[in-house]
């Protein structure tokens, strides 16, 4: 046997896999191996996270004060957000810059300097080494060179933007401006939530689970089974196929945003087809679902994704960014910060924390989601052979006028596939 | 017998009772535990200490209970598991007519096809009250110590 090109099976890197060629349906289909192959996911925090994109990292907010800081993620790398001495937000790996030692272990906290535990390596609220112990020896022995400059050892900064209270971090340096980046249609939804108002920080929820990342993302741009899976959504009309929806993506089909207004509790032709209706299901205490109009235009939730990482969410009155923080191709862990507007009233802060029931890892809703997409994942388990099929509403990729359709679904492996080269 | 100890035994009995509920599947009967009007809250340690609101359940008023216990036995779609509670470390303090208490938690979660799991570990921070005969809880606030859960909490605590 020829022993040249024609033995894949015998590459110099096998982990590359040069056998697995995408289905030949293109973006209708999603191999069941980008979920679980070690290769494809270290491409992915090589080329998606680490590559010319825009992570969400934190919400103003969560640090108001010169000194306070939050630990944010891209990729799998830890990053300290920061809130300078003039009111900047600064950015660095989580890194000291002498031994490599995680700089801050709290999720969240307040310093007025960083100081490396180890060496004691001590760094200003911009990063920079404002010392060090024995720097110039002890009794004239020891000590660093005379050519050890401190400027030259600062923490390794982060490039950040900053739009209307949230925080954007990118690693790349060919990384767009974050408004060309969003595009100016998913901009103006992104500006609906984040309208310039004062965001007040409600708190977190945080859960780990098994699941590839992209599971999590798919499940948000899949808007059938909003319609199928979730009883509170279909009884009560929060989100359901015979309401007046929308997809709207930008020109690449990397950030989407699914939008809807909330319809009632009838027998109607959708409802007829979801087994999951209950027309007699009554919430005992309907406080739950009392929900008010507090954004302009007809839609009562949007739901965001912002390539790579994160969910945007505003069902009702429940605000939340949902971060996405990968961690191997079989698991990831899924942050939560839920928030209002500073001048939310009293009654409407209780709203939003009565309606979070929905969402988080006890969520009446999101519960269904962080338990399908482990489900989903041991089924790609099941053999890398196999592929999802994405032909609701056809095969194209252009916005659409209601929500029984995979079209976010095909413009989100159309996107992916380019970045990946696949 | 000396009251202090008759107090011990009926709260042993009533978190017994508590977990059993939980842990047989009977969610329909956990409402009855409590008195209106009632507050039932998870909380994260997290939230807990920086005093930020966000519970990740919240019940406040047995028809909440009653809805999430519903939701929980009849409509979320969820892998079949088995839980178990251990309450330790019960201890009461009387406030007037309600009763202050404060106990440890675990609870051990086995999804059927795996090894048993520690969901969460944390601190009850409970107020009861007499109703009737029988002590009831007027709240209950379960802060729970780690911040990330594994998977999800598909039942109440």
């Amino acid at each position: 046997m020829d022993r040249g090109e024609n033995a894949p099976m015998t590459s110099k890197h096998p982990e590359e896999h040069p056998t697995r060629v995408w289905p030949a349906e293109g973006d209708c289909r999603a191999p069941y191996w980008i979920y679980t192959d070690p290769a494809i996911y270290r491409r992915e925090l090589e080329r998606i996270f680490e590559g010319p994109t825009w992570s969400y990292v934190a919400l103003e907010c969560e640090i108001p004060h010169p000194g306070d800081y939050k630990r944010g993620s891209i990729g799998e790398k830890s990053v300290l957000i920061v809130r300078g001495e003039g009111g900047e937000v600064n950015g660095f790996l989580n890194r000291c810059a002498h031994r490599g030692v995680q700089l801050c272990q709290d999720e969240s906290g307040h310093v007025r300097e960083f100081m490396c535990p180890y060496h004691q390596w001590t760094y200003d609220l911009s990063g920079r080494l404002r010392g060090l112990p024995f720097l110039r020896g002890v009794k004239g022995q020891g000590g660093m060179p005379q050519d050890f400059e401190l400027s030259d050892h600062g923490l390794t900064p982060i490039r950040i933007h900053v739009r209307r209270g949230a925080v954007f971090a990118t690693l790349h340096e060919a990384t767009p401006p974050f408004e060309d980046y969003l595009g100016e249609k998913i901009l103006a939804f992104y500006d609906r939530v984040f309208d310039g108002r004062q965001l007040k920080l409600l708190g977190y929820s945080r859960q780990r689970l098994a699941a590839n990342w992209k599971v999590m993302i798919e499940n948000i741009r899949d808007t059938c089974h909003a319609s199928l899976l979730h009883v509170f959504f279909v009884t009560f009309g929060l989100f359901r196929a015979d309401q007046p929806s929308k997809v709207r993506m930008d020109d690449e089909g990397f950030h989407a945003a699914l939008i809807s207004e909330r319809g009632r509790q009838e027998l109607t032709d959708a409802t007829r087809q979801i087994r999951s209706f209950k027309a007699d299901l009554k919430l005992q205490d309907p406080r739950l679902l009392d929900t008010v109009r507090e954004f302009p235009g007809d839609a009562t939730v949007v739901m965001h994704t912002i390539w790579p990482n994160l969910i945007l969410q505003q069902q009702s009155n429940t605000l939340a960014t949902r971060q996405i923080v990968p961690r191997g191709p079989s698991e990831f862990d899924l942050h939560w910060t839920f928030f209002g507007y500073a001048d939310d009233d009293e009654e409407l802060t209780r709203r939003r924390l009565r309606q979070a029931n929905l969402m988080g890892p006890g969520g009446l809703v999101s519960m269904d989601d962080g338990e399908i997409v482990a489900r989903a994942q041991e089924g790609f388990r099941a053999g890398p052979d196999g592929a999802s099929i994405a032909e609701m509403g056809g095969r194209d990729y252009t916005d659409s006028d209601h929500m029984v359709t995979d079209v976010a679904l095909r413009a989100f492996y159309r996107g992916y596939r380019k970045v990946m080269g696949l | 017998m000396n009251s202090a100890l008759a107090l011990r035994d009926e709260l042993e009995e009533l978190y017994a009772e508590y977990c059993d509920v939980i842990d047989s599947g009977a969610l329909e009967r956990w409402p009855d535990l409590f008195v209106e009007p009632c507050l039932y809250r998870i909380v994260s340690k997290e939230n807990w200490d920086k005093g930020l609101p966000l519970s990740l359940m919240l019940c406040e008023s047995l028809g909440m209970l009653r809805d999430r216990a519903f939701a929980s036995q009849k409509l979320n779609v969820y892998a079949p598991r088995t839980w178990r509670h251990s309450v330790t470390q019960i201890r009461a303090q009387a406030d007037g007519d309600e009763i202050a208490a404060r106990a440890n938690f675990v609870i051990f979660e086995t999804l059927h096809d795996r090894p048993t799991q520690i969901l969460c570990a944390g601190r009850y921070l409970d107020k009861l009250v007499r109703s009737g005969t029988e002590l009831r809880f007027r709240e209950k606030i379960c802060v729970y110590d780690s911040a990330l859960i594994p998977g999800s909490i598909v039942f109440p605590i």
